[in-house]
């Protein structure tokens, strides 16, 4: 079923926000990594831009992590959509958000 | 022209004497080369061979014109010249890794070198027995040491290491220097006494810098990140996550703004607002001259898409004045409060020149 935009960019937020952060529970990690695919695979490419640009700082880091996350662990199509949040949070976070993905010691 | 072209090779380190007139560098090897300005030309006069390992610092005290430099080799070298001949001392710093980084001390009466061996080395000379001795700041590093910087009170002493860390140490040395006043930073002053720690950042500091009035430090980190602690608000720290690949070097253009470069190939100008406690990208300062753009055949456009996964037409070729990553900046004129100079040298085996225009409220670059 298609989601309206509304939906999917409150989804998005509240995944962004209660993501697990430092905590090492290998389920809860899993669990939020599954949310958040989810949520960002439910979005329409053209809705993505506006959700990225929403964001803060920090919240286009937690996203690049997710995103390489998603990556790590392909479901069918999850890929392509990915690698278009990838490009939007690329422009918005540049390469240091990505360099942060390579450098964090709390993983999500 | 105020970019020179040393070497084909990176500038390991280098450093400059008082007047300006000379910089000594190292080419990627076991030596010290030392090139003097004359006119519009770089020329070599002298060759300082005696590391047996690639030279990783050199420090160039301007009053008593000493250079000391420091090596993989697990040495240091004190220089003197003597006539129209530089004679080296060595120095025993007993480290069992290699040495990384070298500083003199602003009344040059101590130098320290960070290294590998997770310590830092405080080197003093002993009239008596006509030889530099060295104390150990071990607790509690527990990674090698990449730069250091002296506080101006010539006490204090700030490190960056590969555990993630900035430090401000004690290296109150008593045998040449009395007991030093209290500082924001604290007031008792032990030998080897930890003033400040920062919370683990998530990459390795690659360069730290004291701001002149000592009260302010500032490091770049490999996570992509500049923080700055500032003494006079409880040492504070304010961090920035850049947009930029990670920063290498970085230094106080004024009290409240920073130069910083690294892996971008370029310098960038960051702005402290004391009030607010944040730290903001204030832009980059090598603007690549827009390169006429030709249209991309369809082919081509389908090509870019294929192997980039986007179809931007920006050619893949560096338009900054640096080819390759700037790995060390220094401050030429102006000091660290009104900076008016700085030079950049890189792994591109450049050496380039920045004027600064201090205006308030804060102040913009021009390449020299």
């Amino acid at each position: 079923t298609r989601r309206r935009t509304g939906e999917a960019l409150r989804a998005f937020h509240t995944a962004i926000r209660s993501s697990p952060g430092s905590a090492r529970n290998p389920a809860m990690k899993e669990q939020a990594q599954g949310t958040m695919l989810k949520v960002l695979t439910s979005f329409k490419s053209s809705e993505i831009e506006q959700a990225v640009n929403s964001l803060d700082r920090n919240g286009v880091d937690l996203l690049m992590k997710y995103i390489y996350k998603g990556f790590e662990k392909p479901t069918e199509n999850s890929s392509a959509i990915l690698l278009q949040w990838h490009e939007k949070a690329l422009a918005v976070g540049g390469l240091g958000s990505i360099v942060r993905v390579l450098t964090a010691r709390k993983t999500v | 022209m105020a970019y020179h072209s040393f070497l084909l090779e990176p500038i390991s380190c280098h450093a400059w004497n008082k007047d300006r007139t000379q910089i000594a560098l190292c080419p990627n090897n076991h030596e010290v080369h030392i090139y003097r300005k004359d006119g519009a030309k770089w020329n070599k006069i002298h060759e300082l061979k005696e590391h047996n390992g690639q030279v990783t610092g050199i420090d160039w005290a301007p009053e008593s014109n000493r250079l000391v430099t420091c090596g993989t080799d697990r040495n240091a070298y004190v220089w003197t010249l003597k006539g129209n001949v530089w004679k080296p001392t060595l120095v025993i710093l007993r480290i069992n890794r290699a040495a990384r980084c070298v500083r003199w001390s602003p009344r040059e009466n101590k130098f320290a070198v960070g290294s590998g061996s997770r310590l830092i080395s405080i080197c003093y000379f002993e009239q008596e027995n006509d030889w530099w001795v060295c104390k150990h700041i071990k607790k509690p590093i527990r990674s090698t040491v990449l730069s250091l910087d002296w506080h101006p009170n010539n006490v204090l002493l700030a490190a960056g290491s590969c555990d993630f860390k900035c430090r401000i140490f004690s290296a109150y040395i008593k045998e040449v220097e009395e007991r030093p006043s209290p500082t924001p930073w604290g007031s008792k002053m032990p030998f080897g006494e930890l003033m400040f720690e920062s919370s683990s950042s998530c990459g390795w500091v690659h360069s730290i810098c004291f701001s002149a009035s000592g009260s302010r430090v500032a490091w770049v980190s490999h996570d992509s990140t500049l923080c700055l602690a500032d003494a006079g608000k409880k040492m504070a720290v304010a961090s920035l996550c850049t947009e930029t690949l990670p920063l290498l070097a970085v230094t106080f253009i004024t009290e409240n703004s920073l130069v910083a470069a690294g892996h971008d190939c370029c310098p960038m100008l960051f702005t402290y607002e004391e009030s607010q406690g944040t730290l903001t990208f204030g832009g980059k300062l090598d603007v690549p001259k827009q390169s006429s753009q030709r249209g991309l055949t369809a082919r081509e456009r389908f090509q870019n898409l294929d192997k980039k996964a986007s179809s931007d037409t920006a050619n893949a070729s560096l338009d900054t004045l640096h080819k390759n990553s700037i790995s060390q900046i220094s401050v030429l004129t102006g000091g660290k409060d009104k900076c008016s100079q700085f030079c950049t040298t890189g792994m591109d085996g450049g050496m380039s020149i920045w004027d600064v225009k201090v205006s308030n409220p804060c102040p913009s670059l021009r390449l020299g």
